[in-house]
């Protein structure tokens, strides 16, 4: 008889309250249609081309195959090694150089992997401590900026190509037109940068041009502003934050896990003080005020739901509280914030006197730092949580002061390097016409872009993968950008362009480099280059931390200015500006790997959309409607089986508008709407184009942060927006486990009463624990089964631990994923089908403890929940013991290894996607199409199609991954290919030494992607036979769980639960994690329950 | 009707039923044969840029394999030498010698000889010389005597079963890692003591040759 496998309804048993969307929460029946499919709808469908059009192309093409029939022999193939030796160059394994990633005002210390020459994967450099070889989504992808084929491939003098050979004499001509004016009407708009060398350069600059204009513009500012520095210590500094050694974190609308300057730093830090070996080890507590909902709020103990205009009387009030000096009253006036709230936080932060650390948002202006400045002052926090580094004072002018002097008619020529002004600039400036009266625009730019097209002049810039450079970390530390390849389409490094409008007399940028960087570190200069490039930075030439003190008086001068406290209403919106998650300002739109990245909140990709909270959605009238509404009307309009059709609304901001869909996002300040920043773009290249709405458009130099006076109007319209929230959706089950800290003192196995583990047979359930975690991995109880179970006899038995409680959701993993594994990027509207490829995912759950869900059986909800939790959780496949996907293979193209891996063989996958069916988890992507042959746009033209991937893009696989064809399944392999690689060098390198027979690789030896790029350590990976293994030691612990283990799956990925540290002295606590009130109140078994009944 | 058909035409069925069995038997015979590596890639013996030979090189100057092929220790590849190695030793002999003209220009400008590739693995197949060689596998076992070939040929079939017969029972190829690259080598003491040596060898050295997927197919 066929055994029937009763999941447990989402209901009473299944514990933890959860839902990813609306949709979920309310049950629309969009939703429920979506659920039961393996593959969202139209997944397996073909749109647009019918099944006899298909057949008549199929002929067509069978026909002409026929015709080229001449391929019988193996073609002959060449090997070509080099004519000269090259030193260090091994064919056949990766050379890895350390380099650096420059962005804005700091640059990221990273190790470029080539193989035979080109690079093909950013990691982290471990030398770096402040790091250790973390690395962010950004930098994981800039890899593909150097292979994208919309770069600018060719200098430009008005439109037309400049012989790469003549170009350094176009550069030279340029500095020697303005030599004899002492460079009177010749400005410069640069980014920010941290190059020693370009500092150097620029004071070359002008004194060679005494009378040039040198101005800098970045349109998203990420570290703390120097004027507030300035006002408080009478100095430039800048605050470094010590996240490792503060108990309590108040952020002030900073999202300093997320998008801020060091985030990997802060990120690195916090989970340290996050993480919970043993019930007695300390946890950190985070309080967080925000209007949007960033990672940093995700992660919040408790989150305040607070307009970023209204952040700087909150500040006020805080300080008030924790100083007891009443200077800041009159700033308080108007919050509408529980006076509770702040108290019992403000006596937190006065019981953890130099343990605690108050963080401002960059974009809040200088007197909420300055506030925070105090509160840190007052709590004994200076030098203890937060450091502070003498920086140099900026000089450059502002992109104000050139728009003055554009005006004035005073610009002959203007030099603008990188940035996109065109694009990014205040709209009040109105820069592209401003260009129009500029005699001479000379652009040097990585893309011709919107800028480039109002320049007379465009000089391709190089990649920092190809070019010799110099840069400083966040801390000051030098760090070398030297180049992997040459320049592949003769870009000029921004060294050389500097040099030569200088008139330096050596422009050779290593040159240049060298001379900068040699006398700051002493000693025998050639050795001392060669140390920096080896180690990738120079240590102790980091900004020197100084005492500081604050001085009252002088900060005062901040507050001269009144500040108007301003409520806000419907009609009154606040509009705040992020640069986007994956993005950023724009630099990245033409990225398909981070297009196609799921954002961490939203989980929209390839577009922005207007965030609004619900109870805005409410007042427009475009929320979903409680559920039995909702069923009566059958609701056609929002949803369409899991796919997102947003409204298109206007949004007016001081006269200006502009169009976008809109996006409910729980958890926003009632009247905030965010607008990420850096979509919209025009002349992006072939995937930026087209994707999304350009907030810059209603962004003035007043309000770049945020601006007071907005107001939404629907169009009417409806667009479909690529929303991967409910792909692989897995029916709100006890995924996720959490407890509150407290909670967790008091029983540390809390996961094992959630879930249904307990109630499995003694196979693997709570039973299991009488076997030792090495027997469970290679021993499996056959719990009469028939089936025949695979034997576990490698020496090393892989496994995974991700710890819940410290990741941050920051998409860092799916990047690495993406580009150690060669996986493809599908489009935007194969994301819209549920198509996308990523092997990894970052689920993300929204709890908020209301018990009449309709997901959970509720009558559903009357309110739509503004308030919810938010938790993360990284689901990759779980490499199942007993996994499903094997049973069902028909032609054994997915089997076990003997060291525990779930191995996927593509070259015999015939591609039935039963496996993907079959797997409880959701994690096995089909290739519906050639995703790697094929363009984006004509995958529906099928053969008849363009054929072939760009040579550039071929450029940037991993050579010991097969890019997969069409019409296989493929999924996570636990980075197989490094595994195979990691074994077989320790043995080789144990053979050399004489040891042949120590064929086992020490822990950390072999790392997955996803491990060595995770910033929080949540992802740890390993041999789980050896003992001493980080792996086999988290797995160990009490809190770790396995996925849907009642299913008797056996994975060998496995969570450790999620904590939360709420303060019992808050007015918004809850003994429990939002997701667990209702099962809790419902069943009333849990042993927290019966205690705290038992003690009253 | 009786006149329509033969009285033969009663053996008809039986004859094309025992047809159909000998064609099936010779397809299958001939596919196996003909169209596997063993006799598609056996005996690929392609013409190359230099008329190297490794039987003078590597038989009668006794030079070891690792001379040229210098990172098959480390690396997956066993690399074809540079001109420059071979200009290391032809700098001094045969320094004019017209067969060695494409070497000297390559050496001299960079370009690199566009060798004929012989021994190839399909693209799904990742195989790894370091891991063979640091284990007792010697050269031989998949490249035949190069020492005595003047013109390389393909000479084992490379073929998945040709892979797997090794990897199922390792034993009788696994020899002393100092004799790996000596293609001439049998273990003095006979068949027997070389099983029983490599069986040693299996042991100490804990060689597990894998048999699943994830061995080769990434």
């Amino acid at each position: 008889m066929k055994r029937v496998v009763q999941h447990p309804e989402p209901s009473e048993l299944s514990g933890p309250r959860y839902w990813r969307s609306l949709g979920e929460l309310t049950q629309s029946p969009g939703f429920k249609a979506q659920l039961e499919r393996e593959f969202p709808e139209g997944a397996s469908s073909i749109d647009g081309v019918d099944r006899r059009h298909f057949l008549k192309i199929m002929a067509a093409s069978f026909a002409l195959g026929g015709l080229g029939l001449s391929g019988c022999r193996r073609p002959e193939l060449h090997i070509l090694p080099f004519g000269k030796s090259v030193e260090n160059a091994i064919p056949g394994l990766p050379l890895y150089y350390a380099s650096a990633m420059p962005i804005r005002g700091y640059a990221l210390p990273i190790l470029a992997e080539t193989h035979q020459g080109r690079p093909t994967k950013i990691e982290g450099n471990p030398t770096y401590a402040a790091y250790g070889g973390a690395s962010t989504l950004l930098a994981q992808a800039s890899l593909l900026e150097l292979y994208d084929p919309d770069r600018a491939t060719a200098h430009l003098k008005d439109g037309a190509p400049v012989d790469p050979t003549a170009v350094a004499a176009l550069v030279d001509s340029l500095g020697g037109a303005h030599e004899a004016t002492k460079g009177a009407g010749l400005v410069f708009l640069a980014d920010r940068s941290s190059s020693p060398t370009r500092a150097r350069l620029v004071k070359s600059l002008r004194k060679r041009f005494p009378k040039s204009v040198w101005a800098e513009y970045e349109p998203v500012r990420d570290e703390a502003p120097v004027e507030a520095a300035l006002a408080c210590f009478g100095r430039p500094v800048k605050p470094l934050y010590r996240f490792a050694k503060a108990k309590r974190i108040v952020s002030l609308d900073s999202d300093f896990l997320g998008t801020e300057a060091d985030n990997l730093a802060h990120t690195r830090d916090f989970s340290q003080g996050r993480r919970v070996l043993k019930p007695t080890d300390e946890m950190n507590r985070l309080y967080v005020a925000e209007s949007g909902f960033t990672v940093t709020g995700a992660m919040a103990d408790h989150r305040l739901r607070l307009a970023s205009s209204h952040i700087l009387a909150f500040a006020a009030a805080l300080a008030v509280e924790v100083t007891g000096n009443h200077d800041f009253e009159p700033l308080t006036r108007g919050l509408e914030v529980k006076p509770e709230w702040i108290k019992a936080c403000a006596a937190d932060l006065l019981e953890h006197r130099g343990t605690s650390l108050v963080v401002a948002g960059s974009h809040q202006p200088a007197q909420v730092h300055a506030i925070a400045y105090a509160i840190n002052a007052f709590l004994g926090n200076i030098q203890r949580t937060i450091d502070f580094a003498a920086i140099e004072a900026p000089d450059a002018a502002s992109i104000q002061d050139v728009a003055k002097a554009i005006q004035s008619g005073g610009v002959k020529t203007l030099v603008i390097l990188n940035g996109n002004p065109v694009y990014n600039a205040p709209v009040e400036l109105e820069f592209a016409s401003l260009l129009k009266k500029v005699p001479q625009v000379v652009r040097y730019g990585y893309y011709v872009d919107e800028t480039s097209v109002h320049s007379h002049i465009h000089l391709a810039a190089t990649h920092y993968l190809e070019a010799w450079g110099d840069a400083r970390t966040i801390d000051g530390t030098i760090v070398p950008i030297q180049p992997m390849i040459m320049p592949l389409f003769n870009g000029l490094t921004e060294v050389e362009v500097l040099a030569r409008l200088a008139g330096e007399s050596v422009t050779d940028p290593y040159t240049q480099v060298f001379n900068t960087v040699t006398p700051l570190m002493g000693g025998d200069s050639q050795r001392a280059i060669e140390k920096f490039l080896h180690d990738g930075l120079a240590e102790g030439t980091g900004y020197s931390l100084v005492d500081v003190n604050l001085d009252a008086s002088s900060m005062g001068r901040l507050f001269r200015k009144a500040v108007k406290f301003e409520a806000l209403s419907e009609t009154n919106l606040e509009i705040r500006f992020i640069a986007d998650y994956k993005v950023d300002d724009g630099r990245f739109t033409n990225n398909g790997w981070l297009q196609e990245c799921p954002d961490p909140m939203t989980r929209l990709a390839w577009d922005n959309a207007i965030l609004i909270s619900p109870k805005m959605g409410k007042w427009l009238g475009v929320a979903p409607k409680a559920a039995p509404l909702q069923v009566a009307r059958v609701e056609a309009g929002n949803e369409i089986a899991g796919k997102e059709n947003a409204p298109i609304a206007e949004l007016m901001l001081g006269g200006r508008k502009i169009r976008g869909p809109i996006h409910i996002q729980p958890g926003l300040s009632d009247y905030t709407v965010v607008l990420p920043l850096g979509y919209g773009r025009t002349r992006s290249g072939r995937i930026g184009n087209g994707s999304g709405f350009s907030a810059y458009a209603i962004r003035t130099s007043e309000g770049a942060a945020y601006a007071v006076g907005g107001r939404l109007t629907l169009t009417g319209e409806h667009v479909l927006l690529a929303d991967a929230q409910e792909h692989w959706s897995m029916e709100g089950r006890d995924l996720i486990r959490e407890a509150n800290y407290q909670e967790y003192r008091k029983h540390p196995d809390y996961v094992k009463d959630i879930g249904l583990e307990a109630e499995t047979p003694p196979v693997y359930g709570r039973d299991g624990d009488k076997y030792t975690l090495q027997q469970k991995v290679t021993e499996i109880p056959r719990g009469n089964s028939l089936y025949k179970t695979p034997e576990f006899t490698g020496p090393d038995q892989w496994g995974m631990s991700i710890d819940l409680n410290v990741c941050t959701g920051c998409n860092a993993c799916v990047v690495a994923c993406q580009s150690e594994n060669n996986i493809p990027i599908v489009g935007r509207d194969q994301v819209i089908r549920g198509r996308e490829m990523h092997w990894i995912r970052i689920d993300r759950y929204f709890s908020d403890g209301k018990a009449d869900a309709a997901a959970f059986g509720g009558p559903g909800n009357r309110e739509l929940p503004e308030d919810p939790q938010a938790s993360l959780q990284p689901v990759a496949c779980q490499q199942c013991e007993l996994a499903p996907c094997e049973m069902v293979c028909p032609v054994a193209a997915t089997v076990h290894d003997s060291e525990g891996l779930n191995v996927m063989a593509y070259n015999r996958c015939i591609g039935t996607r039963y496996c993907a069916n079959n797997c409880p988890y959701k994690v096995r992507r089909f290739n519906y199409f050639d995703w790697n042959q094929r363009e984006l746009n004509d995958l529906y033209m099928g053969p008849l199609g363009p054929e072939g991937m760009p040579e550039l893009l071929q450029m940037a696989k991993n050579p010991e991954v097969t890019v997969r064809m069409r019409g296989v399944m493929e999924k996570c392999t636990y980075c197989v290919q490094r595994i195979e690689n990691g074994k077989i060098q320790w043995k080789a390198k144990m053979a050399q030494a004489g040891h042949p027979g120590d064929v086992v690789p020490p822990d950390g030896f072999i790392k997955t992607a996803c491990q060595q790029a995770c910033p929080a350590g949540a992802i740890v990976f390993g041999n789980i036979l050896d003992t001493e293994s980080e792996v086999a030691k988290a797995k160990a612990r009490e809190q770790d769980y396995a996925l849907l283990g009642y299913l008797n799956t056996r994975p060998r990925t496995t969570y450790l639960g999620k904590l939360r540290n709420p303060n019992p002295k808050m007015p918004d606590y809850r003994s429990l994690p939002l997701s667990r009130i209702e099962y809790e109140n419902k069943s009333g078994e849990s042993r927290l329950k019966k205690e705290e009944a038992h003690e009253s | 009707m009786s006149t329509l058909f033969p009285k033969s035409a009663n053996r008809l069925p039986l004859q094309i039923a025992i047809f159909l069995v000998i064609l099936a038997g010779v397809v299958s015979a001939g596919v196996t044969y003909y169209m596997t590596p063993a006799y598609t890639r056996v005996g690929y013996a392609p013409v190359q840029p230099v008329p190297f030979s490794h039987r003078i090189h590597a038989g009668e100057l006794g030079l070891d394999c690792r001379y040229c092929h210098n990172f098959v220790e480390r690396s997956g590849f066993a690399n074809i030498p540079t001109a420059q190695t071979c200009m290391n030793c032809h700098n001094q002999i045969k320094t004019q010698s017209p067969l060695l003209a494409v070497v000297r220009e390559s050496a001299k400008t960079g370009q690199p000889i566009p060798w004929v590739r012989i021994h190839q693995v399909p693209d799904f197949v990742y195989f790894n010389h370091a891991a063979h060689i640091n284990r007792g596998v010697s050269c031989v076992e998949c490249h035949g005597r190069i020492d005595q070939m003047d013109v390389v040929q393909h000479v084992k079939p490379l073929s998945m079963g040709f892979c797997l017969n090794c990897h199922r029972n390792p034993a009788p190829v696994i020899r002393p890692l100092n004799e790996v690259t000596n293609l001439g080598w049998t273990n003095p003491g006979g068949p027997a003591a070389q099983l029983r040596q490599g069986e040693k060898f299996v042991h100490d050295w804990k060689i597990k040759p894998p048999l699943s997927c994830s061995g080769c197919h990434r």
